[in-house]
């Protein structure tokens, strides 16, 4: 009984624990941009007009919905592409000396120098920003699924060819689960890269997207509704790792409660090398 | 202690082949810098029997066990299963490996681990759970089933890990260190619970181990190793029976007559 008179109100309490920060700054920031006559930093209530304009007349909405279908899709792509491609470099040893350096390379070219390159090349539709983003993100997924693979112990190997476990059971019930957690932290690094990703691509030659929402606003010198378009993309990041985090809790829930056992400390500490 | 039920299912367990190596040697590396491990090793397993391999630690045991389930492949000599020659891991030899955290599978139920081997066996899904069950039921964990292998105790992990190897079909339990990362207490259920399935269902065991006392309290025969490379030194008779008390067989004189020879053929 009292458990459930309790839980409403921790609830709240720990809602109130998260957002008061939030709260107090925003408080801050309108009452001291009240008065402020610079163009660059308009005060917070002419922003949040702009906000709202952009809302009612569902520029704001249409733009994010285009931005959010982008930035899904290609963490989506990302993640199929680069836990399979990881899985399959991380099980092959001679497959891994081959592409090693190419891996290397590839993840260290940065991301956004590529944008007008591909734009160029693919033009300025929705489908080559998708693959802009996938490009940008599959590099952690993939790398940290090779971590991943590779960590799994010489015991859980030797089991899998003691009970003659067939190629495809391995791959699926033994080798993906292990590096789930690898891959996971790998998504989790995607998901910044492909906020940046997604609306930096919308500014070179776009129609649509919270990022041509923003570089039109301020290069018609509507400022207030250049900073309303970044808080939405504020807003979007955090949205997106919080779903990250509930599809995170539902797939390793093993892993998150195992946690308190000795083993599965072990394991926290092994992915934690692995994701940076 | 165990009580072991409904043995329909497990019925099929009993040891029928006798499993041995011969003039077995395993070198690692190859060429001058080629490192002898076991040099002409003669072991036999006889159906429903239990052999214990004692000898100092790094003299080869746990490879000599590799060799045995099929794991490693021999640099001279034989692994012979029955009348077969084997090549590679067969289903009638079962491994239950020492470290259970990490051959239990984390992301499945104790269920699951035990009857995921069955998967790959093309059983169906109903069949290989009912199996797994009464599996997890004759090494005394009937209610773990539905549990992760991290909320269970050592002892209780390593339980479900011999009932994956029973469940395997497997005739001949291969073991290695099987108990040494438990306490005392845990260590002599588990070493009666071998006793115990090996006399109901008749199966062979074959137990590494560094532990003098828990060899003979266990074996029919002990296989001494020892030496670089590492050849056997004895075998060592034990002549207690299928039926064995913690407390009373290792008070008989015998039992401290057999240890005395083990020792001393180890020190040498």
């Amino acid at each position: 009984m009292t458990a459930m008179l309790l839980n409403p109100l921790r609830i709240l309490l720990r809602l109130l624990e998260r957002l008061w920060l939030v709260v107090a700054l925003f408080a801050i920031w309108w009452f001291a941009s009240a008065n402020s006559t610079s163009v660059y930093f308009p005060a917070l209530s002419r922003i949040w007009d702009a906000l709202r304009r952009g809302v009612t007349d569902g520029t704001i909405r249409s733009d994010l919905a285009y931005s959010l279908t982008n930035i899904v899709i290609g963490i989506l792509l990302a993640t199929v592409v680069g836990a399979a491609v990881g899985i399959a470099v991380g099980e092959l040893e001679g497959l891994r000396r081959v592409l090693d350096p190419f891996l290397q390379f590839a993840r260290s070219v940065p991301q956004s120098a590529l944008i007008p390159i591909v734009i160029g090349a693919l033009g300025i539709g929705q489908a080559p920003k998708i693959y802009m983003i996938a490009f940008a993100c599959v590099w952690p997924v993939l790398l940290n699924a090779i971590d991943g693979v590779r960590a799994i112990a010489p015991e859980v190997r030797d089991m899998a060819k003691a009970y003659r476990i067939p190629r495809r059971l391995w791959l699926r019930r033994m080798v993906l689960p292990a590096a789930m957690p690898q891959i996971m932290a790998g998504i989790r690094v995607a998901l910044a890269v492909g906020v940046v990703v997604m609306v930096v691509s919308e500014i070179f030659s776009a129609t649509e997207g919270i990022g041509h929402f923003i570089n039109n606003a301020g290069s018609v010198f509507d400022i207030p509704s250049a900073w309303a378009g970044t808080l939405i993309v504020g807003a979007l990041g955090y949205v997106l790792s919080v779903a990250f985090v509930l599809v995170e809790k539902a797939t390793l829930g093993w892993y998150f409660k195992s946690a308190g056992t000795a083993s599965g400390a072990a394991r926290l500490r092994t992915r934690g090398k692995a994701a940076k | 202690m165990t009580t072991v039920e409904n043995l329909d299912l497990l019925d099929e367990r009993r040891a029928r082949h006798a499993l041995a190596v011969e003039g077995l040697s395993k070198a690692y590396g190859e060429g001058a810098d080629a490192v002898r491990i076991l040099e002409d090793l003669d072991v036999r397993v006889d159906p429903n029997e239990i052999v214990c391999i004692v000898g100092p630690s790094g003299v080869g045991k746990t490879t000599l066990l590799r060799c045995l389930a099929g794991l490693l492949a021999p640099t001279a000599g034989t692994v012979t299963f029955g009348t077969d020659r084997m090549t590679g891991p067969i289903s009638q030899v079962g491994v239950v490996f020492q470290d259970y955290s990490r051959s239990l599978l984390p992301w499945m139920r104790t269920g699951e681990n035990v009857a995921f081997p069955l998967q790959g066996k093309g059983m169906r899904r109903a069949e290989r759970h009912a199996l797994a069950q009464q599996c997890l039921s004759a090494v005394g964990l009937p209610d773990a089933g539905r549990k992760y292998p991290w909320q269970l105790s050592g002892g209780m992990q390593q339980r479900a890990a011999i009932a994956r190897a029973l469940a395997y079909q497997s005739e001949v339990l291969l073991m290695d260190e099987p108990f040494a990362s438990v306490d005392a207490q845990t260590r002599f259920d588990l070493e009666d619970l071998v006793l115990d399935l090996r006399k109901r269902l008749g199966i062979s065991v074959v137990v590494v181990t560094h532990d003098i006392d828990e060899a003979v309290y266990l074996a029919d025969r002990v296989v001494v190793l020892s030496g670089h490379p590492a050849t056997v030194v004895d075998v060592v008779d034990v002549p207690f029976g299928q039926d064995r008390d913690q407390i009373q067989t290792k008070a008989e004189p015998a039992f401290t007559e057999a240890r005395a020879r083990i020792l001393g053929r180890i020190r040498h």
